[in-house]
């Protein structure tokens, strides 16, 4: 059953998709991660493939099931799959296998300057630099998500309760101080100036610490879960999916508490389901649930343009290459678009 | 919890350790030919799952902040429903094994509370393997057992062959004293029809008039306080919604948590439609399921499977709702 009450006017194709390449995979997008002026895209069948500008590599057979998480070390590709495997792989396509924990899923990948990064279940399983075997740092729940801060030195693990924050001191051992706060927390990430701590919950809602004084506060009023979250513009703004706007807390001074977000709203009234920072740009691109993808100015709503109307598949993934000439739209229903930002005069 | 022929259907084993979850789910995957499953497993499973697709799962039960005391939810079902949504090879199925200890309410409770597992999953049925030689003692020294019984859609008497027959009687009437829905079926070693406990639907409320329980009143005997239990009442005087509704949600509320299981078909004065509702603790799942069937008796009735139900003053409250 499909509800047409609020259906999206018809459009012609964007001049985003005209200039761009359209890929109609039928495979399930799942993730991305941009890599230089690359971006290799995780799909639901296992693969992992290679946009670079003006072609896209060939199918690289990844894992056997899902690519759950990916994540990059330097020039290198990290995926993390249901097959339970941790893999390394390069922009030529090839792989290397880190660990396989069998039946147990990889969820969450990550890396900081040759530190790699993986959870299966309740452990991080962290391989430093020139060491064969990982440091195991154990949790009481599944870990829902995992992120260094911009430095490498502190390791932030969400989970049920809280969050674990591990502390790297320079002769290398890690330590650990608990971040309480009742529920099941999800995705976490540092503000990257990071001053704050912000982890979705199972509820609607966000959670945030300011880390000088470890208070900590909610966002809420989403009417579902917080999927996509990233911090804009040197942190000015924290900008959110899991309403039909996508809603920006200003994170600049003290943080969000006591202050109102900016709420964006786009045509055809759609949940927003995936937010991607515009480097350098207090701006975001917003993906919808029926596959629509927009460019806003944060303070200026009024200057929101659409870059790919609708699939009538969510968007699962949105990337921009380092030098911020492409962008790359991946949905649910295994659309892609891979198109140039600027016009050509506009470069 | 919404429907479209997208969702996958979950369905939960639960039962004892020993009951035979390992032998009946080894048996439908091998019975099922040309199917894609999923299976879930716990890791405390001893035998070996012959499957493509096993998931190891570690049985995290949350507690959601919202406010309802005994909302508990599967948090590793959520993270494993989620990613097996995402694959590109569509399921025909997907199959929970629980732990022998387990309790059923939070695996039923995630697909009423989760949005993304309600939207892409459904839950099927729960199935309980029971241990027709040793289920009588397992009740009484283990309220997981009699939890497992209460949230039962049908519940697998296995190992028949290792009691008389006045012993399955026995067992049986303590079953249906538990749960008066749960469609028994008798099998040793898990012998059963696969159409007999997948794909039912049991969840939806279109079934629970489909499939007419017994909803006959009862009058127990006072059980032991600690006892799951179950009452049953019918009205032919219609109901006034607003007082059903003031009872019925206050009850939930106070007694949501000793309240394991209800089901009810409701006729309201001055509504043309069948009120149908279903609800695992304080969860409920309601909704007017079109018009009386004509020539057909209009009554209300209602079923509450749970703890202490002797002390909610049940039947008093439910008088109290008939229209004056």
């Amino acid at each position: 059953m499909k509800a047409d009450s609020n259906k999206f006017p018809e459009l012609n194709k964007t001049k985003f998709e005209n200039r761009g390449k359209e890929f109609k995979l039928g495979i399930p997008v799942t993730n991305a991660i941009t890599i230089g002026n690359s971006v290799a895209v995780g799909f639901g069948d296992g693969t992992v493939r290679i946009f670079r500008s003006g072609q896209i590599s060939e199918v690289i057979k990844a894992h056997s099931g899902v690519v759950l998480s990916i994540s990059k070390d330097g020039e290198d590709i990290l995926t993390g799959g249901d097959d339970g495997r941790f893999l390394k792989i390069s922009l030529d396509g090839e792989i290397n296998e880190i660990a396989n924990f069998g039946s147990r899923w990889v969820d969450h990948v990550t890396a900081y300057n040759g530190n790699l990064v993986c959870t299966s279940g309740n452990i991080v399983y962290l391989w430093m630099p020139n060491k064969k075997e990982p440091k195991l740092l154990e949790h009481e729940s599944t870990i829902g998500g995992v992120a260094f801060d911009s430095k490498g030195r502190r390791l932030a693990v969400s989970r049920y309760g809280g969050v674990t924050l591990w502390k790297k001191d320079y002769s290398n051992k890690w330590s650990s101080s608990n971040l309480i706060w009742k529920g099941s927390h999800n995705k976490v990430i540092f503000s990257t100036d990071d001053r704050f701590l912000v982890t979705s919950m199972q509820e609607n809602q966000l959670h945030f610490w300011r880390l000088k004084d470890k208070t900590d506060s909610f966002m809420s009023g989403y009417g579902a879960k917080v999927k996509s979250f990233a911090f804009v513009y040197d942190s000015k703004f924290l900008v959110t999916s899991g309403s039909n706007e996508a809603i920006c807390w200003p994170f600049d001074g003290n943080g969000p508490e006591g202050r109102k977000p900016i709420c964006l709203p786009y045509v055809g009234n759609k949940p927003v389901t995936f937010v991607e920072p515009f480097p350098n740009e207090n701006a975001i691109f917003t993906g919808l649930s029926d596959g629509s993808v927009f460019l806003s100015e944060i303070e200026k709503s009024t200057n929101t343009i659409i870059i790919r109307s609708f699939t009538e598949s969510e968007v699962t993934t949105i990337a921009v290459t380092e030098d911020c000439s492409s962008i790359l739209i991946g949905d649910i229903g295994g659309n892609i678009l891979w198109t140039s930002i600027w016009d050509e005069e506009e470069k | 919890m919404g429907e479209t022929n997208k969702q996958v259907p979950v369905t939960v084993l639960t039962g004892f350790l020993g009951a035979g979850k390992t032998t009946l789910l080894n048996r439908i995957l091998t019975e099922q030919h040309g199917k894609k499953y999923a299976v879930i497993v716990n890791e405390f499973g001893e035998q070996g799952i012959d499957n493509d697709l096993v998931v190891d799962a570690d049985e995290e039960v949350f507690e959601m902040n919202n406010g309802c005391i005994c909302c508990t939810v599967r948090g590793d079902l959520i993270r494993i429903l989620s990613g097996l949504m995402k694959r590109a090879d569509k399921l025909d199925a997907i199959i929970v094994e629980t732990t022998g200890l387990a309790d059923p309410a939070p695996v039923a409770q995630t697909f009423f509370v989760d949005q993304d597992v309600a939207d892409r999953t459904k839950l099927d049925a729960i199935v309980t393997v029971a241990d027709a030689v040793h289920l009588s003692t397992q009740l009484s020294d283990h309220h997981e057992a009699e939890e497992q019984i209460a949230f039962a859609d049908v519940v697998l008497l296995n190992k028949i062959d290792l009691v008389d027959e006045s012993g399955l009687e026995v067992v049986k009437e303590r079953i249906k004293k538990i749960n008066p829905f749960a469609k028994i079926i008798h099998t040793t070693k898990c012998g059963v029809s696969l159409s007999e406990i997948l794909n039912l639907d049991a969840f939806n409320l279109k079934r629970i008039l489909d499939t007419e329980p017994d909803f006959l009143t009862s009058d127990h005997d006072h059980e032991h306080d600690d006892d799951v239990t179950s009452l049953s009442f019918v009205s032919d005087t219609p109901l006034d919604m607003e007082k059903f509704q003031d009872w019925f949600s206050k009850l939930l509320q106070t007694k949501g948590q000793d309240i394991l299981r209800t089901k009810g078909i409701l006729d309201f004065t001055g509504e043309n439609d069948r009120y149908v509702f279903q609800g695992v603790h304080m969860l409920m799942d309601a909704s007017p399921m079109g018009k009386w069937p004509e020539g057909k008796e209009r009554n209300s009735r209602l079923v509450f499977i749970g703890r202490n139900l002797e002390s909610m003053n049940l039947k008093e409250g439910f008088e109290n709702c008939k229209s004056a």
